[in-house]
Parts: structure tokens; sequence; C-alpha cells
């Protein structure tokens, strides 16, 4: 990634994420730092703001993973996903996936070993994030994995209840997953 | 001049002349037929000359520009469909470095991984030319094996994945495992079968002033076609208040006097005219075999004056060879004799009037019998004495409820409501590519999954015209209900 592009993408973030700070002098793991908290803060907007009051407090809508044919509010977890295939769709500055050691569906598992050790490290050490490094047909990425935990009883009772799940044991509380966020490198 | 001479006289004459006869027809104008490397497939061989429609890229661009623009030309036409259809790879899924592996395998972020125009002898139905095991390609190995993750799959052919009525590369929407268990166990067919958007829309009461023969405007001329007038004053159109300057005059003002109605008077308006109401109608008319020639993103001729100035010529080429060297227009419409299926020899050509007739626009005629003028395929042939038709007969004879008929339309031209309103799909592709796209807004109104999904997998019952019971077993609704048994959840 060139070194203006990476710039960009930290004015964008920190426009957004944080006080403005000299973008030029910004590593990639803070601009990556900075990015996930925008996700994750609009992750929590969603879950509180959006889905528990609705579906738990005022009782209006219900969510489901067909959201279309049984006209249900998304699950936060596609709610994430959409916004990074749109990501995806419009940028190369930098990408993101909810992954999961257990994915329901598995193409949402680990695809390479920093992918798998990730989401191994962030699982066994509570409150650590991962940050490595990869190279994909010949570009280096800086790849940072963060923890996704089970926030509230809704995630597990889904998710130990669903029939593609692997894992039916999971708790309030349980690291599910992780964020993975890439940024190409010079 | 011997022999000997004369051949090379010829070569060295004739290899310039080739050269730029050729560099002609690819750079200026002209028809490119005898250039052309393979011939089109089905879907596009009537659009087949309008070259650039497909091939986008400047001229000398470089490989990777030339498929990108290629791909960006198939969206503009097949996007709004595979959005429609919940595209079950969609290709932003698939970008972003992680997809790498599987874009190495197969890049499904392009059309032309699997879609190639040109190569007649690969082929399939859908304009599929990878080979019909592809799903191999990123569903064989690791976390993503199939066979693995799915038991009842462990043993099966990648051939059959997409050809067994279990799954689609693009639409899922009537197979995926959710869907199939919620509809398992229904009987095969509705206690009350009834199309329930057909049922409305055939009820429906027309709101507006209801025209009488007396009420009709027109020059002298016209009002002497008492058949006409009769048709008209019958129809849908007098029924909404439509008078006659509404197709012969529309740029008339809506309440013009006479002169000005005869002023601007068409005898025989072009089916443009409809647009103006029936835009939904249109827009979805050409994006099918019937209309594809009006659809709006096909490459206009050739303009071989601008072209002769890209190339540094302009001004220097007499007018009248530039002239000469145009391209020839698409044809207006598409004709049964330029159709690749089975077609009765005086089938005509394709407009809103061939279907529905000019004045009597009667759309019972417009679902069967405008079908059956052109269409001479075996499942056409059956419908006729099908219980489709006996059940569309009784409908029409009001010995049967609204709804409860199924005409050709029925299932080729799907209903949908937008904003209240009921609109008849004029893609009549759209339920057919692949066929299991028709099981939501069609078949399960009055049949049961399980049922239509072997049917649609019966070629041989298509052909009857659903004469018959399916022999087919598509196993995917008791898979799925075995795999939620087995998962105990």
């Amino acid at each position: 990634m060139k070194r203006s592009s990476l710039a960009a993408l930290a004015l964008t973030a920190a426009a957004l994420a944080a006080p403005a700070a000299s973008a030029g002098d910004l590593s990639y793991r803070q601009a990556a730092d900075m990015l996930y908290l925008v996700m994750s803060s609009d992750r929590a907007v969603y879950a509180r703001m959006v889905v528990q009051r609705l579906t738990r407090d005022e009782q209006v809508i219900a969510t489901s993973e067909h959201f279309e044919d049984d006209s249900a509010l998304p699950l936060p977890a596609q709610m994430f996903r959409f916004g990074a295939d749109l990501v995806a769709d419009r940028s190369e500055d930098f990408s993101y996936a909810l992954l999961s050691l257990y994915p329901i569906n598995s193409k949402n598992g680990p695809a390479t070993e920093v992918e798998r050790e990730g989401l191994e490290y962030v699982a066994a050490n509570p409150g650590e994030n991962f940050y490595g490094e990869e190279e994909f047909g010949g570009q280096h990425y800086f790849t940072a994995i963060y923890p996704d935990r089970a926030v509230a009883e809704a995630c597990v009772s889904c998710h130990n209840g669903h029939k593609d799940s692997p894992r039916s044991d999971a708790k309030v509380g349980d690291v599910m997953g992780g964020v993975v966020i890439r940024i190409p490198m010079d | 001049m011997s022999r000997k001479r004369v051949f090379w006289f010829l070569c060295l004459a004739g290899t310039p002349l080739a050269v730029a006869l050729v560099a002609v027809l690819m750079f200026v104008g002209g028809d490119r037929r005898v250039l052309m490397v393979g011939a089109i497939g089905d879907a596009h061989h009537q659009i087949g000359m309008a070259c650039e429609s497909c091939h986008a890229a400047p001229i000398f661009a470089s490989r990777a520009t030339a498929i990108e623009a290629m791909n960006e030309t198939c969206r503009n036409c097949h996007e709004d469909e595979l959005r429609a259809a919940a595209d079950s790879h969609d290709g932003k899924l698939f970008r972003g470095p992680r997809m790498a592996v599987y874009r190495e395998k197969l890049d499904v972020r392009l059309c032309t991984s699997c879609h190639v125009e040109h190569r007649p002898e690969l082929t399939r139905a859908g304009a599929v030319t990878v080979a019909l095991d592809f799903c191999i390609a990123c569903h064989s190995e690791g976390d993503q094996d199939v066979r693995q993750a799915r038991p009842s799959h462990a043993g099966l052919d990648f051939a059959s994945c997409a050809s067994a009525g279990c799954h689609n590369f693009h639409d899922n929407r009537a197979l995926y495992q959710d869907f199939l268990i919620a509809h398992a166990g229904r009987p095969w067919l509705a206690p009350d079968p009834v199309h329930k958007l057909s049922a409305r829309y055939r009820s429906r009461q027309i709101a507006g002033v209801v025209l009488a023969p007396g009420d009709a405007v027109a020059p002298a001329a016209a009002l002497a076609d008492a058949a006409a007038l009769d048709h008209w004053a019958a129809s849908g159109h007098a029924a909404a208040g439509v008078n006659c300057a509404g197709c012969h005059a529309p740029d008339a003002a809506p309440d013009a006097a006479l002169a000005e109605i005869e002023a601007l008077w068409v005898t025989a308006p072009e089916s443009g005219v409809c647009a103006g109401c029936h835009r939904p109608q249109m827009e979805s008319f050409a994006r099918g075999r019937h209309g594809m020639r009006w659809h709006p993103q096909l490459a206009a001729p050739r303009d071989p004056n601008r072209r002769l100035e890209a190339i540094g010529l302009g001004g220097v080429v007499p007018q009248s060879v530039a002239a000469w060297l145009a391209d020839s227009p698409l044809p207006a419409h598409m004709t049964a004799a330029e159709a690749r299926l089975p077609m009765h020899a005086d089938g005509g050509l394709l407009d809103c009037g061939t279907c529905h007739l000019p004045h009597a626009v009667d759309t019972g005629r417009a679902v069967v019998e405008a079908c059956l003028t052109c269409h001479d395929d075996s499942h056409s042939r059956a419908y006729t004495g099908s219980v489709h038709h006996a059940l569309w007969l009784a409908e029409q004879a009001g010995e049967a409820p609204p709804g409860s008929g199924v005409s050709c339309a029925t299932c080729h031209m799907a209903k949908s409501e937008r904003d209240g309103e009921i609109v008849t799909d004029h893609n009549q592709n759209d339920t057919l590519r692949p066929n299991e796209k028709a099981i939501r807004p069609v078949c399960l109104d009055c049949h049961g999954l399980g049922f239509a999904l072997d049917a649609l997998a019966d070629g041989d019952l298509i052909a009857r015209n659903f004469q018959g019971r399916p022999t087919v077993r598509v196993e995917s609704i008791s898979w799925a209900l075995r795999h939620a048994a087995q998962a105990g959840r």
C-alpha cells in the first residue's frame, strides 16, 4: 500500500474515531486499531440501539438469518459482514472480515495460517490483539486480529442452537472469533 | 506472364489489400461477421453484430482491461437480476486478499470465468462454458470440503452439484437449507390451488372513466374502422379512460381538440409509445430474448466518420465511401425466424402488438394464444390438453376461481407487487435461467416444494408439459431434514 493511501486511510479512520493526529506518522498497527475502533463501535451501536431495543425491549421485530424472507432484522454478524463486503467492493486500501474457529458457515473459518494463529491467540489471551504479516500474490499485508466476544445471551443461544454450528457450549463472555483487518504494505 | 509471376503478383498485391480490409472492418465500420472467431450462443446471437455491447474496451487495451470492460458490460444487463437473486457467489464476496486462494482456482468475480461467448462447442444451458464439475475448484479441500462437512454428500460426483436440482451457482432462494426444511412435508398440490397474484390481477377493478365507442376521438377515417372501435371499447384502455390519442397522438395535449389530434395522428404507433404508461413492462421486455434488441445498453452502430477521425483520416475519405463503410444497425425486432428454438414457420416479429393486439389488448390472448402462434417445441405443443391448460380454460369460462388457471405466462412471466401495483415480468426468460427460479414466484402457490423440485428436474416431464408425475427424485429436502435431526437442534 502506498504511503499516501495509508495516510488517506488513517485520516478517514482518525476523522471518525480519534482526535486529529499526524496521519503520516501512523503505523499500520495504529491505522488498524483505529479502523477496529470504528467497526466495533458501529457494531455495538447496532446491537444495542437497534437489535436489543427492537427485539427484546420493545419486541416489535425479530432478528433472523433469513431476514428478507422473514421480514426481520439482519443479525449483528450479518450487518458487520455486509459492511465488509461493501468495503471490499469499493476499495483495495484495506479489508476486514469476521472469522471464527467455530464458524456456522465454513467460509468464515480461517483460510490462512496467520488467521488460524491469530484466532487461537486472541481466544487464549483475553484482552490481547494479534498482529502479523502475510503475502498474497506477491503483495505484503499487515494483518491485525481482534477478539470478538459473545456479549449477550442471544449470541450464544443462536450459535449453540444452530444446526450448522460446530460448537454448542459457548457462554456469554467467550471469545467466539475475531475481526481480521488487512492493510496492504509498501 | 508466367503462372509463377501471377502467383507472386497476387500474393504481393492481395496481402496488403486483405490486411487493409480487415483493418477497415475492425477499426472503421462494416459487417464483421467474417472476422467472428466462433458462433455466438443462443442468449446473445440476436445482438451479435453490436460487438461493442460486450467488447467495450478501447482498441489495443491490455488483456486485463479488456476482460474487466467485458465483465462490466455483462453487469450492465444482468446486474439487476443477480441482485434480485441474492447471488450466492456475488463477486464482491470474493474480493480482498483472503479470497485470493479461491480466485486462483476460479475467479468468480469475472462472469467470463464461467460464461465465454464464441465457444459453441463448450456452451451448455445458461450460457455456461466452465466444466460441469466446477464446484470442485473450491469445495473439495480442507474446511471447504463439502463431502467432509456433509456425510450425505460423500461419494457424490461434483458434476451433479448444480445439475441435479439441488444447488445453483447464483440463485438459491428456493434451495437453501432452512427454506427446504420450512417447506418439507407439504402436499404435492395445495387444497386450494390458486396463484394469488394472478387471482388479484385478474379480478382487479380498473379505476378511471370508462369510455364507450361514442366517446372515441379520432380522425373520421379511423372511426370508420368499426371492428377496431369495438375492440378498443371492450379493452382495458377504454376501461381506464385512455382515448385514441393516448396511443395514436401521444404528443397531443390531454384535452386536445380534434384538429390537434388529427395533426399529430400516427396511424401505426411504434411500441415505444406503450412505454409511456407501461415502463416496468417495457424495461423487463428488453431484458428477455423477445425484446433484447431494445435494451438501452446495447452499443449503437459505429460512426465511420468518428472512427476515421480517430485514426487521422477524418476528411480524407470521401463521404460516399464513409457512408458505405457504416455498420448496419441491428434489426428493430427479434423475429421467430431468427429463433433457435423450434418455431412455426409463419411466426412473425416481436413487439408489443405481437402479443397484445393493438386495439383488443386482450391479455387472455397474450398469455396463451400469442405464445403458441410462434413456439412449436414439444413443451409448447403439449400445453394444449394439459392439466394446466384445462384449468386455464375453466377459469376463462368462469367455471373456476380467478388465479386457478395456468397459462403460459403464469409460469414464464411471473408477477410481483411493487408499491401496491401488480406487475407482470415481460422478461419471459427470467424464471427459466435456471428453472428453479420459478419455484417461489410461481410453483409454490399451488404445489409443494418437494414436488416442484422433482418436476423441474425431470426433463421428460417438462417436455410433456407436466402431464403425469415426476420420475426424478431430488433428495435435498430429506437430506436437509436429516442433517438438522443429526445436529439435534
